[in-house]
Order: C-alpha cells, then sequence, then structure tokens
C-alpha cells in the first residue's frame, strides 16, 4: 500500500506506526493554532457520526486527515459516553468500507492481513478465506445469505466477492475501533478539547433523546414482531411451548413494560400451568435475582426454531425489541 | 439410592479409578472440574482446579464421584468462584450427540446407540470434508450414556465465542439455509436464442450444495424406479401423464443425469417449483445433523472427562479414533466391570443388554452379573443386597 492511503485507513498497524513515527506530540495538536483544522475535521468526524455518515472533506490534506483520526478518537474518550463510541466506531468502519470497495486485491488483502481476515484471490477473482475467519465478521450481518450454511464451505473455506469481503472487513474495523475506546487520556487533553466536547455532548444528547422518543411507552401489541404474535396465540391456545420459545416470549414482554402479573396470566391457559411456578420463572426473567434477561436476538430465534412469519420489517432489523421500536416510531408519526 | 448401593458402588469405582484413573484433557492447569456424588442430595462440587495429573487422580481415588466433567474452556484462574474472575481463554468446540436430540430412536438402548453412531458418523463427514478438520483433530468419544461427543481443539476455533459456533451448529443442521439459492432458474444467452434453465447446486460443488445435487437425483431415482413410477409422479400436483413419461424417460437417459450431476436440470425445467419444494422437504432432514445444539453454543460448559465412568450406566467413557468408531460396540467395549455373582432388589422391572447378554428382570430379588448388576444401580432400578462371587 502506497503511504498516501494512510489516511484512508488509520487504524492500521502500519499507520499508527507511521503516525508516532511523525512525532508530533500530542499537546501541540490539541492546543497550537497551526493544527485548527485538524480539530475541526476531528470534530466534523465525530459529529457527523452521531448523525449518520462520516463525508470524505476535500479540502483537508493527507496530514490533517491523518491525524483528525486520533484527535477525534481522544474526543470520543474524554466524552466516554457507550452510544457515542458505538455510533462513531460504526461510522468510522463504514467510511473505511466505501474507499476499500474501490481497492485494488492487494491494498484489499494487505488490510486484510492487518485485520486478521486473510484471504487468498482465487484465478477467478474471488476472495478465498478460511471460515473461522468469516464467521468473525458475518456473524454480525443480518440478511440470510452471510450465514455460513448459505455458503460453499469446503475443506473448511469460503469464496466470496471482493465487495462481500471489503464488508467483512468493515465489521472487523467498527470491532476493532470499539474495542479500543475509550482510550486513557490525560485530564489536560480534554481541558484543551472542552469547546469541541460541549459542542459533541450536546450533539448526543439530542440524538439521544430521538432514540429513546423512539422507546418504549405504552405497550402495542399491533407492533409486536411475527414471531411474538405467533407465540402468543401459541401460549393462549393453550399449546405449550418450549422451553426456549417461553423465554423469549416472556423476556420480550417484561422488556416493554409489561409486568409480572401480566405476562403471567398470559400463561394461565397453558396445559401444564402452574401459577406458582410460573411467577417464579416470569420473576427470574424480570431480573429479581439481580440479572435481568434481554430476549434473544434474530440470530437465536431463528437457531431454537422460533422465529415465525418472518416480514420485510425482520429483514432490516436484528433484534425483535428492534422490531417493536421502529414499528412503534412509524406507527405513532403517521 | 440407599446407603449400602452407595457404598458398594463407590468401592467398585474406587477399584476401577485405581487402576484406570480418568485422563487429563490438554492443559490440565487451565481446566475447571465438576463432580457429581453418588450421596444423594450432595449437589455438584465445582470450581477445582489440578496442576498435574497426579492431584487430579487422588481426588478422584479419594472422592470417588458418580460423574467427573471437566470445562470446554480454558482460563486464567479454573478454580476462582466467578466467571469473571475465572477469566476466559478460549474453549474447544464441542458436539454432543445424544438419543435425546434425534428424532424417531428405537426404544432399545443398543439401537438407539446405533443410530447415534450413525448420526456421529454424518456429523463428521461435515466436519471433515465442509469445515477441513484433519481426522487426528476430531477427538471423539462414547459418552458413557446415551451418545458420542466430538471435541476439535484447533487453535482456529478456540476463541470463537458463542454466536460464531452458533453459526457452525446452524450449518450442520441446515438451519437459515436459503432455498431460492438452492434452485434457480437462470437464463442463458446462447448463440441465437436466450433460454431459461433449472439449476441446482453441482455435485462438484461440496457442502449443503454437493449433498442436495446427490439426494435430488437419488429422490428421483427411486421415484422412477418404482414398478408404479407412472403413477406415483400422476399424483404430484401439475404433473400428468405426458410430463411423468418425459421425466422417466429424462432419468433413465445416462447423458442427462451427468447434466444432472453438473448442477443443470434444464431437462426438468417443466417440473413446477412446488414438485422441487415438496422434494428439499423430504431430503433436507436427511442431510441435517441433529446435536445438542446449545452444547456447541456454550463456551463455558462442563463435560464428561475422558476414561472416567458414567454414574448413570457404569460404563466407561471411551476415547475413538475414527476407524475405532466403525467397530466400537459400545455396549461390549465400555463394560468395565466383572461377572462375579450380585444379589441386588430390583425396583423397576428392566431389560439390560451389555456384552452380547441380555437379562429381563422382575421386581425382587435377582442374581445378575456384576456389570449388568451395576448398571442397574446406577440407573436407580435396583439396590445392592449382597456379593455372591
Amino acid at each position: 500500500m502506497e503511504i498516501d492511503k494512510f489516511s484512508n485507513y488509520p487504524f492500521l498497524t502500519r499507520t499508527v506506526q507511521y503516525v508516532a513515527d511523525m512525532g508530533t506530540p500530542v499537546d501541540n495538536i490539541l492546543t497550537s493554532r497551526s493544527f485548527d483544522i485538524t480539530r475541526y475535521r476531528a470534530r466534523s468526524r465525530v459529529l457527523q457520526a452521531i448523525h449518520g455518515d462520516i463525508q470524505h472533506d476535500d479540502t483537508v490534506n493527507f496530514t490533517v486527515e491523518l491525524l483528525s483520526y486520533a484527535v477525534a478518537r481522544i474526543m470520543v474518550s474524554c466524552l466516554n459516553d457507550a452510544f457515542l463510541t458505538r455510533r462513531y466506531s460504526l461510522a468510522e468502519a463504514k467510511y473505511a468500507y466505501h474507499m476499500m470497495k474501490q481497492e485494488n486485491n492487494e491494498v484489499l488483502q494487505e488490510i486484510g492481513e492487518d485485520l486478521h481476515i486473510v484471504a487468498s484471490v482465487t484465478e477467478s477473482g474471488l476472495f478465498y478465506l478460511h471460515f473461522t475467519d468469516y464467521i468473525r465478521g458475518a456473524v454480525r450481518l443480518r440478511s440470510i445469505q452471510w450465514k455460513l450454511v448459505n455458503r460453499i464451505l469446503n475443506s473448511g473455506y469460503v469464496s466470496i466477492t471482493k465487495e462481500e469481503y471489503a464488508r467483512l472487513l468493515q465489521e472487523a474495523v467498527r470491532s476493532r475501533i470499539i474495542d479500543a475506546l475509550p482510550l486513557n487520556v490525560p485530564d489536560e487533553f480534554c481541558q484543551a478539547l472542552e469547546k469541541y466536547l460541549l459542542e459533541i455532548k450536546a450533539s448526543v444528547d439530542i440524538s439521544r433523546t430521538e432514540f429513546d422518543e423512539a422507546g418504549f411507552g405504552n405497550v402495542e401489541s399491533e407492533h409486536f414482531p411475527p414471531c411474538i404474535v405467533h407465540l402468543i396465540s401459541n401460549a393462549q391456545g393453550g399449546i405449550n411451548l418450549a422451553h426456549s420459545a417461553r423465554f423469549a416470549l416472556t423476556s420480550f414482554l417484561l422488556n416493554i413494560g409489561m409486568s409480572v402479573d401480566q405476562v403471567v396470566s398470559l400463561f394461565n391457559v397453558s396445559p401444564d400451568f402452574n401459577e406458582e411456578k410460573t411467577r417464579y420463572q416470569v420473576e427470574h426473567i424480570s431480573g429479581s435475582t439481580g440479572t435481568a434477561y434481554k430476549p434473544p436476538s434474530c440470530t437465536t430465534l431463528i437457531t431454537y426454531g422460533n422465529c415465525y412469519g418472518k416480514d420485510k420489517l425482520c429483514e432490516t432489523i436484528r433484534h425483535p425489541l428492534n422490531y417493536y421500536k421502529r414499528k412503534k416510531k412509524t406507527g405513532s408519526a403517521k | 439410592m440407599n446407603p449400602s448401593t452407595v457404598l458398594f458402588l463407590k468401592r467398585k469405582f474406587q477399584g476401577h479409578y485405581k487402576k484406570h484413573p480418568p485422563q487429563s484433557p490438554p492443559q490440565l492447569n487451565q481446566r475447571e472440574w465438576g463432580f457429581l456424588m453418588f450421596d444423594p442430595g450432595s449437589g455438584m462440587y465445582r470450581h477445582k482446579a489440578f496442576y498435574n495429573n497426579q492431584e487430579m487422580h487422588e481426588y478422584i481415588q479419594a472422592m470417588v464421584p458418580a460423574h467427573v466433567y471437566h470445562s470446554t474452556a480454558y482460563y486464567e484462574h479454573p478454580s476462582a468462584s466467578t466467571m469473571k474472575e475465572k477469566s476466559w481463554l478460549g474453549a474447544d468446540l464441542i458436539f454432543d450427540l445424544d438419543a435425546d436430540h434425534l428424532p424417531n430412536v428405537p426404544d432399545s438402548y443398543k439401537d438407539m446407540l446405533k443410530s447415534v453412531k450413525n448420526e456421529t458418523l454424518n456429523l463428521i463427514d461435515f466436519l471433515l470434508y465442509d469445515f477441513g478438520f484433519k481426522e487426528n483433530e476430531l477427538h471423539i468419544a462414547f459418552s458413557g450414556g446415551r451418545g458420542y461427543h466430538i471435541h476439535i481443539r484447533d487453535q482456529k476455533v478456540l476463541r470463537l465465542d458463542s454466536a460464531q459456533r452458533r453459526e457452525i451448529v446452524d450449518y450442520v443442521s441446515g438451519t437459515g439455509l436459503n432455498r431460492d439459492r438452492i434452485f434457480k432458474k437462470k437464463t442463458i444467452e446462447g448463440d441465437s436464442k436466450r433460454s431459461k434453465v433449472l439449476m441446482f447446486p453441482s455435485e462438484s460443488q461440496g457442502g449443503w450444495g454437493k449433498l442436495i445435487n446427490r439426494k435430488i437425483i437419488t429422490f428421483l431415482q427411486i421415484l422412477v424406479d418404482s414398478e408404479d413410477a407412472e403413477k406415483n409422479l400422476i399424483d404430484f400436483k401439475a404433473i400428468g401423464k405426458k410430463k411423468a413419461i418425459k421425466i422417466i424417460d429424462t432419468i433413465n437417459s445416462p447423458a442427462q443425469l451427468e447434466q444432472m450431476k453438473n448442477g443443470n436440470f434444464s431437462a426438468l425445467s417443466f417440473i413446477p417449483a412446488d414438485f422441487w419444494e415438496n422434494a428439499l422437504d423430504q431430503i433436507i432432514p436427511t442431510i441435517k445433523v441433529n446435536i445438542d445444539e446449545p452444547v456447541t453454543a456454550d463456551i463455558k460448559r462442563l463435560i464428561r472427562a475422558a476414561s472416567s465412568l458414567h454414574g448413570k450406566t457404569g460404563l466407561k467413557v471411551i476415547p475413538l479414533t475414527l476407524d475405532e468408531l466403525s467397530r466400537f460396540e459400545p455396549l461390549v467395549d465400555a463394560v468395565v466391570f466383572g461377572d462375579n455373582e450380585i444379589m441386588i432388589n430390583v425396583i423397576q422391572p428392566s431389560i439390560v443388554e451389555l456384552k452380547d447378554e441380555r437379562f429381563e428382570v422382575e421386581e425382587g430379588r435377582n442374581i445378575l452379573p456384576e456389570y449388568a448388576a451395576i448398571y442397574l444401580m446406577c440407573k436407580g432400578a435396583a439396590e445392592f443386597m449382597e456379593v455372591l462371587k
């Protein structure tokens, strides 16, 4: 990879080393006038990440782009907010993906090697990689085509297209960035960046409120995902649910704000209904013992055969709670 | 289980363990151990760790547990009492094949184990050919109970998390298989014309594609080879006499068959989609492997130790190579106790099939060879009375 590409992939080991070798003192970057543009670009990276995608900026040069990544990470670390860290890591990874898609095979392979998702390129131009490397990225991708079972797996290896390989690398970039945050930054750094931090914090707060408003108010059963509707009708029809199905249903209902009593009464028609036992289990899932359980993700529901009646919205979510949130949001906007 | 039965079984297990202690898994000092005792109500002993074989042997010879387990995981501090303090370092990839998770298992213990062995061999095909593990990387064991375990310790799998392991589970069980990708109508551009042909995965493709190709062809061959082939075909929706004859002719043509092996089913493009859906409904369950799914996805599980005794049968957990597995007779080869006559009081009428013998016992006093008596006592179907020699 040519050095001039380093600013596109600031998270790579080689790039990090390159920046370290530049030897520019951090406090200088955070305070000196000559780095105004760098700090401003860092601020843009973070602000754009909160609301969507990081945009390429043609007006900044190589060094600014390269160093602004480091400053942006310091900003995110100062605020140390889980929501911001998640959003920021995802946006940086997507930003890298757009550039990776356009790289030639060799550059992509070099990035893959650095991210420990090693691939060779076959004669037909496909990327050939070990299944363990494949699933480390693919497991987070929700579309069914990414499931290993839908790939040609031969002697431990799968072949994927260049674009798919870039998409897997995006996941690896996201993990690398989020796993390293927050950085351990001295207070002086944060003080130097205060004016930016206030602005970013305000933006995070607005974004979070929007998110919460889309959260759970009153329980609205017309917004339940099809799997939950199916499980409820089974439970109410007196059909005995498998343990995993019961758990999925109970944890879902508790999470959207139903009370233990309401959930218990739902199971009252089950053939083996035992009020005391049911109440104990529901209370356990609700967290009376100290751990509240989240409902299982779509992947887990599929694995245990509890995914029923998948619809279009299901294609866009990974978790039944998000289905409910989304539907409620669009439902109330009508 | 009454106290004299507990005492007898402990003495017998102890005698065995003095000569043949359980085996250590690799990285013994990073494993947690757990034990269940014969004494009723004693609960599980967990969070034990041993630094060497001798320590483990001495503990087991002294405590004589009914069940001996160790973690599939490697921990920095295996004896710490919370998962957080244990600090997880990785875990073997485990498959548990158990009669409880197979459809239509026969009642007899022997036949049941035979069908689990078959399922195990099917899984091994997936592991060798699809996942590319080497034969010597598959550590197979008879569980001493109702099935088999496979442990894989390849460096590449040790750090996989639970969701990633679930992808492996879904692969072998065919969960989430996207049928739209299996058979599709593909438009082929010819020199002068375009035509739509029906494509299946080819036999050379490997994995699910290969298996589906083979089974679809077998499925068609069986249909066509039957005496009432024409009538059977007409029974399918939207297949009339003309189409039936065309199907029979196609399947009987070696040239067409060769095409189909390559995934080209264009000669059968006239068959309606319903027919193929129906065929897949029948074929997929014969390809998928039934495993105890949560075991594979669990990265902090305890698993029965190799060469330990199973406290509910008295049978030994026997490690096996692939060659040994095909010849293995669990109900002969895993029996470790002798033929001395033991008088027992049978509580539940039972059948014991061990060492090629069959004993049918009614309630009350019975005299059985030691290995059969121990089996019933371990099962809780009998209590010890006395040793007759």
